[in-house]
């Protein structure tokens, strides 16, 4: 449960970045080419990612207690943010497809936690 | 003139970073390694990587331990017993040596004391290990500097750090868009790059930057401030009654010896009943105060993992009869748990490998955030020049001292590092004072560095330290290797673990030393091309490129 919860920390607030970062006009040019706006999907981008970071913050807490939790978020959001700019400028070829595979993992870590918790009680 | 408070906070920001930056890189980057000061004093230590301590129970590490110093030190005033933890597996113990005649000359400091590690589950004492400062040279440079009294340092780093907390808050009015260039990196744009990676290093890990800042400054706060406990206990008892009772975790630690001898108590039981009495957590430091005298007292604090404060509760016990004498620091005040907690986010003790991990790379942001931000005051300040190059002439002193103070500071720094470590495994084995020994090679390489930037601050040179120091870094492993039992073919498979750590670590920061040369050269390379286009004719530019 603990390795798990920490890929969930690591793979929402990834995936929430990304997201975060999609829903602006400029790096939705850097990913998806020059004109392109993220349009209709905007604001489901932002919710999306927010959403994910808050999913990292509940796991955060959850697996390192309610003081060292909230000092793993923002580490935790510090690294996913920096991943986040690396990627978009020296990979927005492949930039969706690692947000893609975050938003992923991070889905199924929370359901495999949720389902964790459901049974262990 | 009236300016806006935008352009002021920015004049602010520009001068207060620039004054400092040096420093502060300085601090930054040796409080940065400083969460790893266990690892690399023991990666500086060879002779322990071949030995590996047995695990034992807190109580039979506690036993192992005083049957050592009854054998070793029996007449001791004080043992301090450092028990094994996952980072540190050997049972470390300090022991004060009874104090000279009335009449005979004064111990230097240093020689006061024994100190040795201990095997847990056997009690012997590991290897002596090679006289070395280690990691802990890097932690006691960030705020104590070195070659000066440690007090006039830690003003002078305090004052640093206060700077350090203006450029962060005037940092954050003066840049206007901080959600909106939140992922903005531009590479190979000259100085928007700069910018870019100076507000992306300094945004992402801006928690980090603030709490470390301002937390470093709550570390020596009473140094710094000490006037309202001053002025308050004035007539009861000065500060060190202050102290005792805002912070009574540590509980009595005055003890008068009565001369007569009676045994010791089994301590274990004592760990024991400490361990319970805070829901299980381990135990962290035992402190026997004059062990086999009748007024034995002995003093246990819990360990400082699990818990964000600084501050650890501790109990004692009567040293002859095993009773508890009392409980210390349980149910601390909200105002000592503040500073407790602000303390210990500081430095950080309670991080597992994985936090110390993400502190370290916020540190790194933030050697990044300070290194950029000099770097760019230059990059500025050159472009009021480019009339001036353009005609044949010459920039002005103050930034041509700027350019050599960053040439030192950025790229001398860690080739200087990395020197220290060569010389912790280089420098014979009986060279006297060994431990200062390394030290001096820190502070020749890094004074070569400074030197020689000052003197030629050009791309040139940039080029050749940055490319030293990767050079040094990367090739630590080999020198690893072939100076120490735990090489990274070995320490991958079967540990140390530290030993594995440091060596991948030091390549991937030789790596990033690399990175950093390739780019000089590229700049250099345009910088060529840019003059040979503008000297020779046309045609004869466009070949000249492509040498």
């Amino acid at each position: 449960m603990g390795a798990l919860l920490l890929a969930l920390v690591f793979a929402a607030s990834l995936a929430g970045f990304c997201a975060l970062s999609l829903a602006m006009d400029r790096h939705s040019e850097d990913v998806f080419g020059r004109g392109s706006t993220p349009g209709a999907w905007r604001r489901w981008l932002q919710l999306g990612g927010t959403v994910l970071l808050c999913v990292s913050l509940g796991a955060s807490l959850q697996a390192a207690g309610s003081a060292i939790g909230w000092v793993l978020w923002l580490g935790a959001l510090t690294a996913a943010a920096l991943a986040t700019v690396g990627l978009l400028g020296y990979a927005p070829r492949r930039f969706h497809w690692i947000a893609s595979a975050a938003a992923a993992a991070a889905l199924l870590g929370l359901l495999a936690c949720l389902l964790l918790a459901a049974s262990g009680t | 003139m009236k300016e806006g408070f935008r352009q002021s906070m920015a004049w602010l920001h520009t001068w207060s970073g620039l004054l400092v930056g040096w420093v502060l890189f300085m601090v930054f980057a040796a409080g940065t390694a400083s969460y790893f000061k266990d690892e690399i004093t023991f990666w500086m230590k060879p002779e322990l990587h071949a030995v590996s301590p047995t695990a034992a129970p807190q109580a039979k590490a506690t036993e192992t331990a005083v049957a050592f110093l009854q054998q070793h030190s029996p007449d001791a005033p004080r043992w301090f017993i450092t028990l094994p933890t996952e980072r540190e597996p050997s049972t470390s113990v300090l022991y004060l040596k009874p104090p000279p005649p009335a009449g005979a000359a004064p111990v230097e400091r240093r020689r006061r004391f024994d100190v040795a590690l201990l095997d847990p589950a056997t009690g012997q004492a590991v290897t002596a290990p090679r006289e070395t400062r280690g990691g802990e040279f890097f932690y006691r440079l960030h705020f104590d500097l070195h070659y000066m009294p440690a007090i006039w340092a830690r003003w002078i780093v305090g004052f640093c750090a206060m700077f350090m907390l203006v450029a962060i808050f005037s940092g954050i009015v003066t840049h206007r868009r901080i959600f909106k260039d939140f992922f903005t990196f531009r590479p190979k744009k000259g100085q928007r790059s700069w910018l870019d990676a100076h507000n992306v290093t300094a945004v992402l890990a801006l928690p980090y930057h603030a709490m470390i800042t301002y937390t470093g400054l709550v570390t020596l706060m009473f140094m710094y401030m000490p006037w309202a406990p001053q002025a308050a206990y004035k007539d009861h008892g000065g500060t060190e009654a202050f102290f005792a009772e805002a912070f009574p975790g540590g509980g009595r630690t005055q003890f008068k010896a009565s001369g007569t001898r009676a045994p010791l108590a089994p301590i274990a039981p004592m760990v024991a009943a400490a361990s319970s009495h805070w829901n299980g957590a381990p135990v962290g430091r035992i402190t026997v105060h004059f062990p086999n005298d009748a007024n034995a007292v002995v003093s246990i604090a819990r360990a400082g993992t699990q818990r964000l404060s600084y501050d650890q509760p501790s109990m004692q016990f009567n040293g002859v009869t095993g009773a508890q004498i009392g409980t210390f620091g349980d149910v601390p005040k909200a105002a000592a748990e503040t500073r407790g907690v602000l303390y210990g986010l500081h430095i950080g003790r309670f991080a597992d490998p994985l936090l110390r991990g993400l502190f370290f790379l916020s540190g790194l942001a933030g050697c990044l955030m300070v290194a950029t931000g000099l770097l760019l005051w230059a990059v500025k300040e050159r472009q009021k020049f480019a009339k001036t190059l353009k005609q044949g002439g010459r920039i002005g002193f103050g930034l041509r001292l700027v350019d050599g103070l960053n040439l030192g500071a950025i790229a001398g720094l860690p080739m200087a590092m990395a020197a220290f470590f060569w010389a912790n495994r280089l420098l014979p084995l009986d060279v006297a004072d060994r431990g200062e020994a390394e030290i001096r090679w820190f502070f020749i390489v890094w004074g070569a560095g400074a030197v020689l930037g000052l003197l030629r601050p050009t791309l040139r040179m940039w080029q050749a330290q940055l490319a030293l120091g990767a050079l040094l870094f990367v090739l630590l492993p080999v020198l690893n290797a072939f100076t120490g039992p735990a090489p990274l073919t070995v320490s991958l498979r079967s540990g140390p673990n530290a030993v594995a750590g440091f060596d991948l670590v030091v390549i991937a920061l030789g790596l990033g030393l690399a990175g950093a040369a390739w780019l000089v050269e590229r700049k250099r390379r345009k910088a060529i091309s840019k003059q040979a286009a503008a000297t020779t004719p046309p045609g004869l530019a466009a070949s000249g490129q492509g040498s």
